[in-house]
């Protein structure tokens, strides 16, 4: 979606500057200025203000509301790679309690600075390919909730390919498959990246600020996925509900 | 590590409800395209200017591109670092007093209504000469009705979304261009018109002045105001993907394009009319004359299907920007509450819309129902409103160095730029208002109403008044913060 960034690559000090501007900020914490940056770099002023403008305008950093302070903008979080969790032994209860309801796979998937990762694929079924799901979240039940929640979920997608002639590819009706899953808080996917699978999931959310946490998704054949299954999705909210505590 | 406190990060931008982060560069470059108009520029202002820069016309029309890329370098230095959507007078809000941003939102209002009405009335005038040439044209009523239908259309277009607009925008002035890159090269190919050309309008030619360095300065006057319009891409800072990036590059690009077809279009025309007793100047309608001299009928249809274009493009930009004028207005709490509203599904501040276009319509149509004459009602709206844009030019510019020392971040070309262009744009200001005494006395009317209503709402709302200048700021959901991962 974003066009790639022209360099040359002859500019090899205007790229050390720049990761050094971006450490720095990282380093002072969010509010330091451009001066204090120049003075700590012992970089040129005119520089550093050129470097933070650039930073600002491929939004790595942000202008705090004073517009003299900056601070990691969301965009850095994708330089790092995500911290993941492992399940605490009441979360993996409350999972294997909704595997042994049903007989489609059940994973779950920990959402952190906008990157997806499989936390807990079901052992029994064959996972999603993590880097499939990393890098088209589109396509996948699991990635549309994590897309769903963003203010502008094109910043998250590189290129929208299709898989099957299911794939949702436009951008105008993905943008509103997208709000129709942060409506209904419920994700589906019926054989989008696979012709014969389907995929349905439900956010976790953090109980006390509501902020997306993990998703907790069912897979299974195309045609049974497609069908209303009130009842399976109930059960899954139940069990999101459940685990909501316990991980956020 | 700071505290939060000190970070004051709002949970939602004071702008929310516009279709935030969804325009294109080429669309935000179209859109201040368009704001300037340059295709009606290049037909109409080399002639004016030709008037006392004779046959330095291109070196005024050069001087002009050059300060009008210095008022772009001004505006730059807030573009990069904020997203606004109330153009002009936000950014001179974190440089200057309110009073200064106050007087900048009514320059802007003034200057986008009546560049709005008179794109208006540009493209009605156009359409309605194309109309007449093949016999539908229907006289006055024919005009009213045409000018309320583009009016309409405008209304719906602006209203149903940025993005639409937009392209729209976009699509009418690359055919607008084009046609005029067409017309002026089959101008430029055919040699310099005979002795004939000048036969158009005998009466009025006088002779070509002498390129005086005076007259060179004169005439930058009108050259200058041609490029009115071409900040427009500030008020869509808040609806533009990558706005600190893109809303410089499409202001810079635009005063720079601009000149170039300006630069072009003048030497065309000098050139066309070197052989012509009295030159350029004489000149009522050059491109039409050059084109009847060749022998060409069939050229002025080209050429007013140009303008038709770029009127209603231009009509379009400015009645988008007007909308988000008083949208921003608004959410300072300094205009009406309403205007601040945004509609939920076009995300368009839909109130704003409905209260601007139906008078920028509804004054020119009711001056054409009552017979005034749609040429004066251009010449003078368009001088009105060069007005209400130099004064705008000049605050942002002042503002500029006031603002970087503010948040800490002058350089001295911040400093040398601003005490450059500050004084010249202050003696055009003067000149082009003494030089029309008839606007200068409007203007002292709007000045005074204008006052009024600084003391009215300073009296009223004061504290909305001392936080004039809203725009899109970063809110926590922008922010990584420590600890927090992303909000």
């Amino acid at each position: 979606m974003t066009g790639p960034i022209p360099l040359s690559g002859r500019q090899p000090k205007a790229v050390r500057s720049a990761l050094h501007v971006l450490e720095e900020v990282v380093a002072a914490g969010p509010g330091v200025t451009a001066k204090e940056i120049s003075e700590s770099l012992a970089m040129p002023q005119a520089t550093t203000y050129r470097i933070l403008n650039l930073l600002v305008a491929e939004e790595y950093l942000v202008r705090l509301p004073d517009l003299s302070g900056f601070a990691l903008g969301r965009r850095a979080a994708r330089l790092a790679l995500p911290a993941t969790t492992v399940l605490n032994t009441a979360a993996r209860a409350v999972v294997d309690h909704m595997r042994a309801q049903t007989r489609w796979a059940v994973h779950v998937a920990w959402f952190a600075a906008g990157q997806i990762s499989l936390i807990d694929p079901d052992p029994d079924h064959p996972a999603p390919d993590a880097s499939q799901l990393a890098r088209f979240p589109y396509a996948f039940a699991l990635g549309r909730l994590l897309l769903a929640e963003q203010a502008d979920w094109r910043a998250l997608v590189r290129d929208v390919r299709p898989f099957t002639a299911r794939t949702v590819t436009s951008e105008s009706e993905l943008d509103r498959t997208l709000k129709a899953v942060a409506r209904d808080g419920l994700a589906r996917q019926c054989g989008e990246f696979r012709e014969d699978r389907g995929c349905i999931a439900v956010p976790i959310r953090g109980p006390r600020d509501g902020r997306l946490v993990a998703g907790i998704a069912l897979a299974g054949p195309t045609a049974r996925i497609a069908e209303p299954n009130e009842e399976i999705i109930k059960l899954l909210r139940d069990h999101a509900a459940r685990l909501a505590p316990l991980l956020a | 590590m700071r505290d939060e406190a000190r970070l004051r990060l709002r949970s939602r931008s004071p702008v929310e409800g516009l279709e935030r982060r969804r325009l294109g560069p080429l669309e935000v470059f179209a859109q201040s395209v368009s704001g300037a108009a340059p295709s009606a520029a290049m037909a109409a202002t080399p002639a004016i200017v030709a008037v006392s820069a004779g046959h330095g016309t291109v070196w005024s029309f050069a001087i002009a591109t050059v300060l009008a890329l210095l008022v772009a370098g001004c505006i730059a230095r807030f573009t990069r670092r904020m997203a606004a959507s109330g153009g002009l007078y936000s950014l001179t809000a974190k440089g200057l007093t309110p009073a200064a941003a106050y007087a900048s939102a009514l320059a802007s209002l003034l200057g986008y209504g009546l560049l709005a009405a008179g794109a208006l009335v540009g493209a009605t005038l156009y359409l309605q000469a194309l109309l007449d040439l093949w016999g539908v044209g229907g006289g006055r009523l024919g005009a009213a009705v045409v000018m309320a239908v583009i009016g309409l259309g405008t209304g719906v277009l602006v209203l149903r979304g940025a993005r639409l607009s937009a392209r729209v925008v976009l699509l009418a002035e690359s055919i607008s261009i084009t046609l005029m890159l067409i017309v002026f090269s089959l101008l430029l190919a055919g040699g310099p018109a005979g002795g004939a050309a000048g036969g158009a309008g005998p009466a009025e030619a006088t002779a070509m002045p002498p390129p005086g360095f005076g007259g060179i300065v004169a005439g930058v006057l009108p050259a200058l105001a041609a490029f009115i319009g071409f900040e427009i891409a500030t008020s869509l800072g808040t609806e533009v993907r990558k706005p600190f990036r893109s809303v410089p590059r499409a202001v810079g690009l635009t005063a720079a394009v601009a000149g170039v077809l300006y630069v072009f279009a003048a030497q065309v025309q000098v050139f066309g009319f070197s052989a012509t007793p009295g030159g350029l100047a004489g000149q009522a309608e050059p491109v039409v004359a050059l084109a009847a001299a060749k022998g060409w009928g069939w050229l002025p249809v080209l050429l007013d299907l140009g303008l038709v274009m770029s009127f209603v493009a231009c009509g379009l930009a400015t009645a988008t920007a007007l909308a988000r004028v008083l949208f921003s207005l608004s959410r300072d709490g300094v205009a009406p509450q309403a205007f601040g509203r945004t509609h939920r599904r076009f995300r368009t501040p839909h109130l704003a819309v409905l209260a601007s276009v139906p008078v920028t319509t509804g004054v020119p149509v009711v001056l054409l129902a009552v017979g005034v004459p749609l040429p004066t009602v251009l010449v003078t709206v368009l001088t009105l409103a060069a007005c209400g844009f130099l004064l705008a030019y000049l605050l942002v510019c002042a503002a500029a160095p006031v603002f970087l020392h503010r948040i800490g971040e002058l350089t001295w070309p911040a400093v040398a730029v601003s005490a450059v262009i500050v004084p010249i744009l202050l003696v055009v200001l003067v000149a082009f208002v003494a030089t029309r005494p008839l606007s200068g006395l409007l203007l002292a009317g709007l000045a005074v109403l204008g006052a009024a209503g600084y003391l009215v709402v300073r009296l009223k709302r004061p504290a909305a008044l001392a936080g004039i200048g809203v725009y899109d700021e970063t809110t926590t959901a922008d922010v990584l913060i420590p600890d927090r991962g992303a909000a």
